[in-house]
């Protein structure tokens, strides 16, 4: 029995290269010298720097060149991917398009809205959200209510999503609804492509506990699409969701996301700290080494075309739960006045206050370890 | 895993399963030997496999896996390190020599010298760095000492001896084959408290059934994971010759894993599993040893800490994406 069977990745031989282009793109866009502005960054929109990224061809790196992408390999795509996190580069603005929803509709999506969607995504210009959670399916996402219903050949969405991520500055996007009415749990379940401009779509804010808007409610109030609005086959919706959650769960944005935060702990306290704070720093890059590693397995299997759903869920949780603790280590090591405008008070101040939502976003750290027990003939 | 690799991997997996954890060195040595795993490392032109560090990952983790109580991984890492010394026979490892080296001959104490009874020589890490190989025949086995399992660990001393001179480090090697045993020991650990709890019954329906157990094992696998990949990434940093920052990441991060695994272990299998009669303490009195040698988590922590520290922050990422590409 081995739970976790890591492969090492090959990776490519021009990666140091790959890696200095996508270093030197983060200088020039200039957040090095912001340390807030680093923060939670692949939920921190910036339209001009997704442009900038999607001119240098590292957005849909692995989709084909038909729809705007640049057939790269997963593991390039990777490179770019852990470098943009560990610099805290903005990159909330097309994070979702590029991670989840290009792909999906690049698999499941009509040929139309491919047509439509996609090259957008890879230029960094058309922003996409998930429709996944609703106010009475959280953890519980096959009590989805929200429901598409045929008219003649088009399709009228009513419902409500909520938790939404990027609803606000999103151009797009793929909703899980009810297709068939009366059915039960996970069965009736189907994915469709939402502009959000068409009629009918309301965007509300909601405000996280430190004031910022990242959150929104949707409601859709007879919001009619087209045939080709569906995603993939009709009822499928829960299978095409599972995987998914594999594309948004295996990133390595659930570990790296407070790399940022380390970094100026280590400039804070210099290169000959006391005893206690270098242990914890060495402490803390040995789990940094080690999620790397794991990370990078998952990404290398799936370049292999494998789908290790119970390696990503683990790494997600491992990193999630080091990313949440990370904050609270730091508080404790060294005095910190978090009224101070100190950079390292201010990162600190934000990430304490955020880092809670670490273990809920992509699913509770409950539900990740209900599928891992699942995995492990539990249950 | 190669096909090369799988078959060794299934090979051993055969016969550590049979040898199980009631092998003992008098008995059931002859076999190792005759598997030729002691050669596993040494060059082929030189009678062994020419095996890599990742294929010695396979072995010393299914020593591990199976409990077994026989010194195969510090074989093969002595008899590595003695490789053109002419020193023949079992070799074995220990985690500290203390003492002088003046004229070629070393006066001094060699302390946890691993089931060093019937070795010909060991490899111990020399106060003045790299490794120095001691035939036992120079010296007198002083005391012996056993882990919290019982294995041997045993006290040396020497009079001016001659001695052969590797400049590996057999620290940093012993700390390999120990977090290897920690990544299969978790394993095995893990698969009898699945075993168990899908078994036992309480309260009318499997302990299994409850989601607190569930979660908890879930816990406790990411955490063999974590172990498991640790010894892959130093594996391959071995291979590169250069684990400096990975001996200490990994064998710090395999002993973050014992705790949890050994936690939540004893915890799902309640009292039984505190027995003498039942088998999960050999599996968790080795991990807590094997937490302690060749280095603790101060030590490493120590270590690694102050290499990324004096690096400052503007190395820290790119050093870690250097070490692996």
């Amino acid at each position: 029995m081995q739970t976790f069977s890591i492969e090492a990745p090959s990776w490519p031989a021009h990666s140091a290269e790959l890696r200095a282009r996508v270093r030197a793109l983060i200088a020039a866009q200039g957040t090095a010298d912001k340390p807030l502005a680093t923060l939670n960054c692949w939920n921190a929109p910036s339209p001009a720097f997704s442009r900038a990224l999607g001119e240098a061809g590292l957005i849909g790196m692995t989709w084909p060149k038909e729809y705007g992408g640049h057939e790269r390999s997963a593991l390039e795509r990777y490179i770019v991917l852990e470098e943009l996190l560990a610099a805290g580069a903005p990159v909330g603005a097309h994070w979702i398009a590029d991670r989840q929803t290009g792909t999906l509709l690049l698999r499941y999506g009509h040929e139309e809205e491919r047509r439509r969607w996609v090259p957008g995504m890879a230029r960094g210009e058309v922003f996409a959200c998930i429709g996944l959670s609703e106010p009475n399916a959280g953890s519980d996402l096959a009590s989805v209510r929200s429901s598409a219903r045929r008219d003649g050949k088009d399709w009228i969405i009513n419902g409500q999503k909520v938790w939404t991520t990027n609803g606000h500055h999103a151009h797009v996007m793929i909703a899980l609804l009810r297709s068939v009415p009366g059915s039960e749990r996970n069965a009736g379940l189907s994915q469709f492509v939402i502009p959000m401009n068409a009629p009918g779509v309301t965007v509300r804010p909601i405000l996280d506990l430190t004031g910022a808007h990242d959150f929104n409610e949707i409601f859709f109030d007879n919001v009619r699409l087209p045939e080709t609005a569906l995603v993939g086959t009709e009822g499928d919706g829960w299978k095409q969701v599972t995987a998914e959650l594999s594309l948004e769960r295996c990133g390595p944005e659930r570990y790296l996301t407070n790399t940022v935060l380390f970094t100026q702990f280590l400039r804070a306290v210099g290169p000959n700290p006391s005893e206690s704070v270098r242990d914890l720093i060495g402490r803390i890059a040995a789990e940094t080494w080690t999620l790397r590693l794991m990370s990078a397995s998952v990404a290398a299997k799936i370049a292999q075309g494998e789908d290790p759903a119970l390696e990503a869920t683990i790494v997600k949780d491992l990193g999630n739960s080091f990313e949440q603790a990370l904050p609270e280590l730091i508080q404790a090591a060294v005095e910190t006045d978090l009224g101070s405008d100190d950079a390292l008070a201010l990162m600190l101040g934000h990430l304490l206050q955020v880092s809670p939502s670490f273990s809920l976003r992509g699913g509770t750290r409950e539900i990740l370890k209900g599928i891992i027990a699942r995995g492990l003939g539990l249950r | 895993m190669n096909e090369q690799q799988r078959m060794l991997r299934d090979t051993v997996d055969g016969v550590f399963a049979e040898l199980g954890d009631t092998a003992t060195l008098s008995k059931s040595w002859p076999q190792i030997d005759e598997l030729g795993l002691p050669a596993l490392l040494l060059p082929e032109d030189e009678g062994g496999f020419g095996g890599t560090w990742q294929d010695a990952l396979i072995v010393f983790r299914l020593t591990g896996f199976h409990v077994l109580a026989l010194p195969v991984a510090e074989a093969a890492i002595a008899a590595w390190l003695a490789a053109g010394t002419g020193l023949e026979g079992r070799g074995t490892i220990a985690g500290h020599a203390d003492g002088k080296i003046s004229a070629e001959r070393f006066t001094g104490t060699v302390r946890g010298a691993v089931m060093s009874e019937g070795a010909t020589f060991i490899a111990a890490p020399a106060p003045d760095g790299g490794t120095l190989l001691l035939a036992s025949a120079d010296g007198t086995r002083a005391a012996g000492r056993s882990n919290l399992a019982g294995e041997a660990r045993d006290i040396w001393q020497f009079e001016n001896a001659l001695f052969h001179r590797s400049p590996a480090d057999v620290f940093q090697l012993g700390a390999f084959a120990r977090v290897a045993q920690i990544a299969g020991l978790l394993d095995s650990a893990l698969a009898m408290s699945v075993s168990y709890v899908n078994d036992r019954q309480q309260f009318g329906r499997p302990l299994g059934k409850f989601q607190a157990v569930q979660q908890s094992l879930a816990s406790f696998a990411c955490e063999a994971g974590a172990a498991n990949s640790a010894a892959t990434g130093l594996a391959v940093a071995l291979d590169r010759n250069n684990a400096e920052y990975e001996v200490a990441a990994a064998k710090l991060r395999a002993n973050r894993a014992v705790g949890t695994g050994t936690a939540i272990a004893h915890q799902v299998h309640g009292a039984i599993g505190f027995t003498q009669e039942y088998h999960l303490h050999p599996r968790t009195r080795r991990l807590w040893s094997a937490r302690s040698e060749f280095g603790g988590d101060s030590l490493w922590a120590g270590r690694l800490g102050t290499h990324v520290a004096e690096a400052g922050a503007g190395r820290f990422w790119a050093d870690i994406t250097a070490l692996n590409g």
